[in-house]
């Protein structure tokens, strides 16, 4: 191989440029791609219908068309994805993959289909409780549903084997990214938080197969590495933010190290239980339910505080930052009760509320800033 | 006199302040300059100003630690910190049984919890915009037609008080020609706009959780009529140090000189163990 750490990293940074660079490649050489808004869209099950699935991402810049139709309280996600739509920003995409989470995705899903023409769009229902033999059969019937509509509109058949080899493609993904995220946990001076969240943002941006090459790489050359002091005060982020990566240099440029996260576009996705044996459709349901559950999702018995504090020990973090976007009102939910945990084990947070579709403000350095001062005088 | 002396700049949106202390943390002269747009030059005026008031030559300033949203951009000095640290070492210098302080500046609004150490505890910044801050005084003023000193008397002899209900600058501005329009007299209107204000730092001061003994500070601290407000609506008397604009610059002042004896301690040590 003879690639060293910073020719892998020039790999993943391609998408930085532009997020699409992949999906644009692969359109070009005659592929067909799926965007998903979500990680609850079953992307093994696109992949298997012969799709390159691609996360949809909000842009920089403000969304005068997506006001035209979007309420002021819907989120910035919402309104830039939605502008993007409506530019023709996603018109290289084949096919676009909703799931039904917060009230806004549901609304932003029809709205969507009503006014992006030429992209066919499917709606992914996840049932909100997300434990119990009701939502493990209604997701396996969604699940056989979505499949026999991908399978209409590309006119190709899923077989069990071909959607087990993309199952088994996209455990082995999820495998080296949860082993990427443990090497970082026992050794945070491997690379900065910024750096982490490059191959974060293009393991959702590049093939599952091309990503995987890269990751073992990777994996292969940070093992070996021993680790180094760390005098800045270490970070956790957790929240309801997409595309993290300004933040994290953000936090990162007034002296801090973001060495691990609870985000949608982070370890919430790749953290999962291993996949049980059974019926393909039946595994995939069951793994999609076990999942460190979205904020708009319900699962009796799960305490979000748990995945923070646990983290916190394990990593010996010295605290903890919370990005929420404006308006989402699912983390917002959680926020108040973490808080009060966070406080009860003597973790100091800190809340900080953000738009995604805006560079991040001055107020916003501050603020980090005056946390890392109290964390360092602590 | 003393062996050396430490500068604190707090470069903000409507001011630049400067503080020099001498070696004990005695607090020997101050400096106050409207900042324009010049943020170098006037916290260059403010540090010579200090000088040339207590004679003191530059190279016996052993650090110059800055602060406020200029703090980046200040040449020669030793380090940056926030406002946030710094006002709240200031308020707890000024006074140690200080827990929490209430800074209102030309564009933003703070809250911070003391703890008994005097080290901040949990904080709250304004985010939205420069609602309920000095700015938002400066252009009610402007469009009174009244001198920004003239409003904290005006709205403390005031007998009636406007309702206003918007903190926003521009809305806000608006809703006060269409009182004046009604009749309504200036004092009252200027009475309703520190009410306004007053009542949107109680938003944020809640959120980091009131927690007497309060001081007051920055250039809003100034207005009386928004301090009177304020303590109306927090149900608490609160603390106005004598010069309140120059807490966030005292503060700097005095971590500067906490961060100079402990160089000397290990310098010391160094050449002792020679």
């Amino acid at each position: 191989m003879g690639l060293d750490v910073n020719d892998l990293f020039h790999l993943f940074t391609k998408v930085q440029d532009d997020l699409y660079y992949f999906a644009k490649k692969a359109k070009q050489g005659g592929e067909k791609i799926a965007g998903f808004l979500c990680t609850y869209s079953p992307q093994e099950l696109f992949h298997a219908g012969g799709y390159f699935p691609v996360r949809v991402i909000g842009g920089e810049g403000g969304t005068p068309l997506a006001d035209q139709w979007l309420q002021p309280y819907a989120c910035s996600f919402a309104k830039s994805v939605l502008n993007l739509g409506l530019t023709g920003d996603f018109s290289f995409l084949d096919l676009v993959v909703f799931s039904h989470t917060c009230d806004t995705m549901q609304n932003l899903a029809e709205v969507w289909r009503r006014r992006v023409e030429g992209i066919p769009v499917i709606i992914v229902s996840t049932p909100n409780l997300n434990a119990g033999e009701i939502a493990l059969t209604y997701l396996k019937r969604e699940l056989v549903r979505v499949k026999e509509e991908v399978e209409r509109i590309s006119g190709d058949k899923i077989t069990d084997e071909r959607l087990l080899e993309s199952m088994r493609l996209y455990e082995r993904h999820r495998n080296n990214m949860n082993r990427l995220y443990q090497l970082r946990q026992a050794n945070p001076s491997l690379m900065t938080g910024t750096e982490m969240f490059v191959v974060v943002l293009s393991s959702f941006l590049m093939k599952k197969e091309e990503h995987n090459t890269l990751l073992e790489d990777l994996i292969k050359t940070l093992e070996n590495v021993p680790p180094q002091e760390i005098k800045r005060p270490r970070i956790l982020v957790g929240g309801s933010v997409c595309q993290a990566q300004g933040f994290i240099q953000s936090i990162e440029a007034v002296g801090a190290l973001v060495c691990n996260d609870d985000l949608c576009m982070g370890s919430r996705s790749y953290v999962l239980p291993p996949v049980p044996q059974g019926e393909p459709i039946d595994m995939l349901a069951q793994m999609y339910l076990s999942r460190i559950p979205c904020p708009a999702f319900h699962k009796p018995g799960y305490d979000p505080a748990e995945i923070y504090i646990e983290k916190v020990k394990a990593g010996n973090i010295d605290g903890v930052i919370f990005l929420q976007t404006k308006f989402c009102d699912p983390y917002a939910f959680n926020y108040p009760y973490l808080r009060k945990r966070l406080e009860q084990e003597g973790i100091p947070s800190l809340l900080l509320e953000v738009e995604q579709n805006q560079p991040v403000p001055e107020a916003f350095r501050t603020r980090v800033e005056a946390f890392v001062e109290t964390l360092n005088n602590r | 006199m003393s062996d050396y002396f430490v500068i604190g700049l707090d470069i903000g949106s409507a001011t630049a302040k400067a503080v020099l202390v001498d070696n004990e943390g005695k607090k020997c002269a101050y400096a106050v300059r409207p900042t324009g747009g010049r943020l170098v030059q006037s916290a260059e005026d403010v540090k010579k100003e200090v000088l040339s008031k207590t004679g003191v030559v530059e190279e016996s300033v052993k650090a110059i630690i800055t602060t406020g949203y200029g703090r980046d951009i200040v040449q020669n000095k030793t380090k940056s910190l926030t406002e946030i640290t710094c006002h709240a070492k200031g308020a707890y210098i000024t006074m140690p049984d200080i827990r929490f302080v209430i800074d209102i500046g030309g564009q933003d609004s703070k809250a911070i919890l003391l703890e008994s150490d005097g080290q901040v505890g949990r904080f709250e910044m304004n985010d939205k915009c420069a609602a309920g801050t000095g700015r938002f005084l400066e252009v009610m003023a402007r469009t009174l037609g009244i001198h920004l000193d003239e409003m904290g008397d005006m709205a403390l002899r005031s007998e009636k008080c406007s309702k206003i209900s918007s903190t926003c600058t521009v809305f806000a501005e608006s809703e006060v020609i269409s009182l004046l329009a009604q009749g309504e007299e200036i004092p009252s209107v200027v009475s309703g706009l520190c009410r306004a204000i007053a009542e949107r730092v109680y938003g944020l001061a809640s959120r980091v959780g009131i927690t007497p003994p309060i001081m007051m500070t920055g250039g809003v601290a100034k207005n009386k009529g928004v301090v009177s407000w304020l303590s109306k609506v927090l149900k608490q008397e609160l603390i106005v140090p004598e010069e309140p604009q120059i807490i966030g610059a005292l503060g700097a002042s005095i971590i500067g000189l906490e961060w100079v004896k402990k160089n000397n301690e290990t310098m010391n040590k160094i050449t002792q163990n020679i």
